[in-house]
């Protein structure tokens, strides 16, 4: 049996609606879970109703029975918890696929997905669109899942990539402590990626980073005497695969160690995706990571 | 020495060798390139340019490569230059035709040898643009091999010859000779004629003419003087005593030596009774040895004659067969009011027959039972009228089914005293007589040698019909289907015939009673009679011998002897060395080729009581015969040019395409292309599999 079969990120790229796809996937990651989702319980306001057989007497609201003479009851809603903020790389480069979708597809629907079940968290959710520059931030609020599900729906490959100044200036903009996710590839040496979530951090913001990685950059499988195009800044190199695959491995996977290392000892949380693994492990992260947070509240 | 191609074109192929150079070239950067998200690490990876292109099997680059040049030039058509040399050698090219003898005379002491010595010294002296055919000839010519630079195919061809049965023709072989030379694109022809010359076997008018630049070259493996006896033929006579058959055979013997023989053994050796007489025989002369009379049985018997000893001994035996000659039973029907010595002639005449004899009886046409008509071979209506009756049905009948019918029209036959249904039966329609006393007598003006009745008197002195005065005859009207054999000197028919189912009606148009005519009085009329009143009957004599190269009808009457074979039958014929050969029924007709002297035994495999028939055949009496012919005279009879006058050496211009045609250079060319490509086959089949391995 496969477990997440249905989850096939190839699969679900034939859903175009964001919403329905999130709710797809959250909905039977939550019914395969068998957890309630309701983690925080703090209530807010949000509208009084006339008293019905069977309410609770307690939830009536003396004050209006007092001026008006009648019996209300008082509807609540569950509060948010916190922001939850998805930072969404959208550089050239995440518009990239050996075979199946584009890490930046990869990205749209972990955004949508992780926006979707913060709400069903009853959290505030945001979402900043960036390639070395923010592109468009849609700030976190309980109101704003649909904004930022039709924003993420309209993303578009932006222009060459870079972590330090968009993740500076967010971190600027974010006045609340917040929950952000940062969803990249990460094409930026270990020290910098470091500095530029740093901002985040030092904010007082959890952060996570979602490492999203196309298989091929990852095994890199290309074989015959070729030239190399980078996405981002268009530059050739001639490359003959079979003799370089052992280098570009051994600092690939240097690269990831070492991202990996250092976000970790800055309290980091890193979680590393290739686009061929079903989306339930984002959310599996993500929510295993909420449960920690929300203990240590 | 160069290299030149007769299709140069072909060379512009040469430019596949781009194919395996971009196929081993697999490391070639493409021309399109591949985005990749990021190059920040590629880029600190050192790339070295020289890698890129290197050809990674170089035997399998140089193997295709090759291939594809091999291929290319084989196609282009090389041929190398050698300055004329070839040109010059080609001049002197021959195309040489060896006539090789194997005729019965052949085997004559040790002249087999020397020819075949000769022919492989013909084979041994052939250059190496020369070429050869080997012909075997006899009273045939057959190539043995096609002509051919390959002294080894030559020599096998050679040794597997062998001295055969038949008699020498030189015609035929010099007439293969020149076919073959006309054939030929060597510039120069050469006939070399190996044989002992018999002068039995060269017949001028045969004589052909040979190519202009032929030369013809004699071998005559004879020594001269040569000595032979032979047996040439046997003569067998039948007398019938006490209702027994008696065979008196005598044998033909010749002495073609130059020598005289005495006391010459001949023997006879004929149902396990030998006989043995001695002859002696002059230089070229013959003599006929009698043997005593022997007793025929109902059946045939094999016989042979041998005499002397020679180193031709082939035709020092002599076989044949000895068959009883069943006499033909002949009924002869007179008129009513015929005279005692009404068929005196007739019955003097066939009383004396033996070969075959003939049993008559005499009816009067009155006295005439339906039991008379059956079981006869021959019904002789002398001068009576067709009877009447249920007879006349019986009588046709009886034609039908096989007997002869001879009609003798003679002063008691007017048309009247003959029913319409015996008229439809004749030949002709006859009528009144015709009156030539007055004239002194009519003759027979034509007569049809080429019947069997009449053939033996074709030569001079072998029956003189002229002699015989026709004073009365009837006039015949032949019908369409009738053939007449003889007829008077007025044009009138004589003798007309005509088939009637298995059987013959034969119709004289006067009597045989020396009456109308004095023929009975003439000495051809008892030959004429004998002949055909066997004719009429359907006696076929049974043939003693026959010579090998014959062929035998297998038919239900042969010469073989008579019903011998049903239509449809299965036949085994056994031949002389033991060889079987079974003959399917295909046809009523069957041919049997005696190819080898000796008896061969016919078998009906249908027959329940093993019913077989016996042929004899022997050599060709004339292959007996060595006296030679000059060998000079035939080579003056084919060549148009003499042996000494060789065709022109000089002056061949060899064209390219001859050239290229010669040497051959694209064949091994393609060889070897196919060799390099099956080397390619494996060696690709193998080194990913030692890549993988490794």
């Amino acid at each position: 049996m496969k477990p997440y079969g249905f989850l096939d990120p190839q699969v679900l790229a034939r859903i175009d609606n964001l919403e329905l796809l999130a709710r797809t996937v959250v909905d039977g990651f939550i019914n395969g879970l068998h957890r309630s989702p309701y983690l925080g319980l703090s209530i807010d306001f949000a509208e009084h109703r006339p008293y019905m057989p069977g309410d609770d007497i307690r939830r009536i609201d003396w004050r209006v029975f007092g001026r008006t003479d009648r019996f209300y009851v008082k509807e609540f809603e569950a509060d948010t918890n916190a922001n939850f903020l998805v930072i969404l790389d959208v550089s050239r480069s995440m518009d990239y696929a050996s075979g199946g979708i584009t890490k930046l597809d990869y990205a749209r629907y972990l955004a949508a997905c992780l926006s979707y079940f913060s709400r069903q968290q009853r959290d505030r959710v945001g979402l900043a669109t960036i390639d070395n520059d923010i592109i468009e931030m849609v700030p976190p609020s309980a109101k704003h899942l649909e904004i930022v599900l039709h924003t993420i729906e309209r993303v578009r490959p932006g222009g060459r990539g870079g972590l330090e100044p968009p993740l500076h200036k967010v971190a600027e903009a974010i006045k609340r402590r917040s929950i952000v996710a940062l969803i990249s590839d990460l094409y930026d040496e270990p020290q910098a990626i470091v500095r530029a979530a740093s901002y985040l951090k030092n904010k007082g913001n959890d952060v996570l980073v979602f490492h999203v990685l196309d298989p091929a950059e990852i095994e890199f499988p290309f074989e015959g005497a070729v030239h190399f195009e980078d996405l981002e800044s268009g530059e050739r190199i001639p490359v003959i695969p079979e003799r370089q695959r052992e280098q570009y491995l051994q600092l690939m996977n240097a690269h990831l160690a070492e991202t990996s290392r250092l976000l970790v000892e800055n309290r980091i949380d890193y979680f590393r995706f290739e686009t061929r693994q079903p989306l339930d492990h984002a959310l599996f992260s993500y929510l295993s990571r909420r449960e920690k947070l929300s203990r240590v509240r | 020495m160069g290299l030149s191609f007769l299709a140069p074109l072909f060379l512009a192929g040469l430019a596949a060798l781009a194919i395996p150079v971009i196929v081993h070239l697999t490391h070639r950067e493409r021309k399109e390139a591949i985005s990749f998200p990021s190059l920040m690490f590629l880029s600190k990876i050192p790339y070295r340019t020289h890698r890129r292109q290197r050809i990674r099997y170089w035997l399998l680059f140089l193997i295709r490569s090759l291939a594809i040049v091999l291929l290319v030039t084989a196609f282009a058509r090389p041929l190398l230059d050698d300055g004329g040399r070839a040109a010059t050698m080609f001049a002197a090219a021959r195309e040489v035709v060896v006539l090789l003898d194997h005729s019965h005379s052949m085997g004559y002491g040790d002249r087999w040898n020397r020819a075949v010595d000769a022919a492989r010294d013909v084979v041994d002296a052939l250059g190496p643009e020369d070429r050869a055919t080997l012909v075997l000839f006899a009273e045939g010519a057959t190539a043995m091999t096609l002509p051919t630079a390959d002294p080894v195919a030559l020599r096998a061809a050679i040794d597997a010859a062998a001295v055969g049965p038949d008699r020498t023709r030189y015609g035929p072989a010099l007439l293969l000779a020149k076919e073959i030379l006309e054939r030929s694109d060597r510039p120069r022809g050469e006939v070399v004629l190996i044989s002992d010359f018999q002068r039995a076997g060269w017949d001028a008018r045969q004589a052909v003419r040979l190519p202009e630049s032929a030369a013809v070259a004699a071998i005559d493996v004879s020594t001269g003087g040569a000595e032979n006896l032979a047996v040439t033929g046997v003569a067998t006579a039948r007398v019938r005593r006490d209702g027994r058959q008696q065979l008196t055979v005598t044998a033909n013997l010749a002495n073609l030596g130059s020598s005289a023989r005495e006391n010459v053994p001949v023997s006879l050796e004929i149902e396990g009774q030998p006989q043995q007489v001695t002859a002696n025989l002059a230089p070229g002369t013959s003599v006929k040895v009698e043997f005593a009379p022997v007793v025929l049985p109902g059946r045939p018997l094999r016989a042979v004659i041998r005499a002397g000893d020679d180193p031709l001994p082939g035709d020092n035996s002599y076989h044949f067969v000895a068959t009883p000659i069943a006499a033909l039973r002949v009924l002869i029907i007179e008129p009513s009011s015929a005279s005692r010595d009404h068929s005196l002639y007739l019955r003097r005449v066939l009383g004396i027959g033996t070969e075959p004899g003939f049993d008559v009886e005499v009816r009067r046409v009155t006295r005439l039972a339906e039991s008379d008509l059956t079981d006869r071979n021959v019904i002789i209506l002398n001068d009576a009228p067709f009877p009447g009756g249920v007879l006349g049905p019986r009588l046709q009948d009886a034609v039908a089914a096989g007997a002869g019918l001879l009609v003798v029209l003679g002063r008691r036959s007017p048309p009247g005293a003959w029913s319409p249904e015996g008229m439809r039966l004749l030949p002709a329609a006859f009528s009144d007589a015709l009156q030539r006393s007055t004239s002194g007598g009519g003759t027979i003006g034509y007569l049809d040698f080429d019947h069997p009745v009449l053939s033996v008197f074709r030569e001079p002195r072998s029956g003189d019909f002229s002699a015989a005065r026709f004073f009365r005859y009837r006039r015949l009207a032949a019908r369409d289907s009738a053939q007449v054999l003889a007829r008077f000197d007025d044009g009138a028919v004589a003798l007309v015939e005509r088939s009637l189912g298995s059987g013959l009606i034969s119709v004289w148009a006067s009597d045989v009673e020396n009456f109308w005519n004095d023929l009975p009085l003439q000495p051809v009329f008892l030959p004429f009679i004998h002949r055909l009143v066997a004719h009429v009957g359907g006696y076929v004599e049974p043939a003693a011998a026959f010579r090998v190269g014959d062929v035998v009808e297998l038919s239900q009457k042969t010469a073989l002897g008579d019903d011998i074979l049903a239509p449809g039958t299965e036949l085994l014929v056994e031949s002389p060395a033991g060889g079987n050969e079974l003959l399917r029924p295909q046809e009523d007709s069957r041919y049997l080729k005696l190819a080898e002297p000796g008896f061969y035994e016919i078998r009906n495999m249908a027959a329940e009581n093993g019913q077989s028939f016996t042929a004899a055949a022997n050599l060709d009496p004339s292959e007996s015969d060595l006296s030679p012919v000059d060998p000079a005279v035939i080579v003056a009879a084919v060549s148009v040019t003499s042996s000494a006058e060789a065709a022109p050496a000089e002056g061949v211009v060899l064209s390219s395409e001859d050239r290229e045609r010669r040497q051959s250079l694209w064949w091994f060319l393609l060889l070897a292309a196919g060799l390099m490509l099956i080397s390619e086959t494996l060696l690709s089949n193998r080194l990913p599999q030692v890549r993988m391995s490794s």
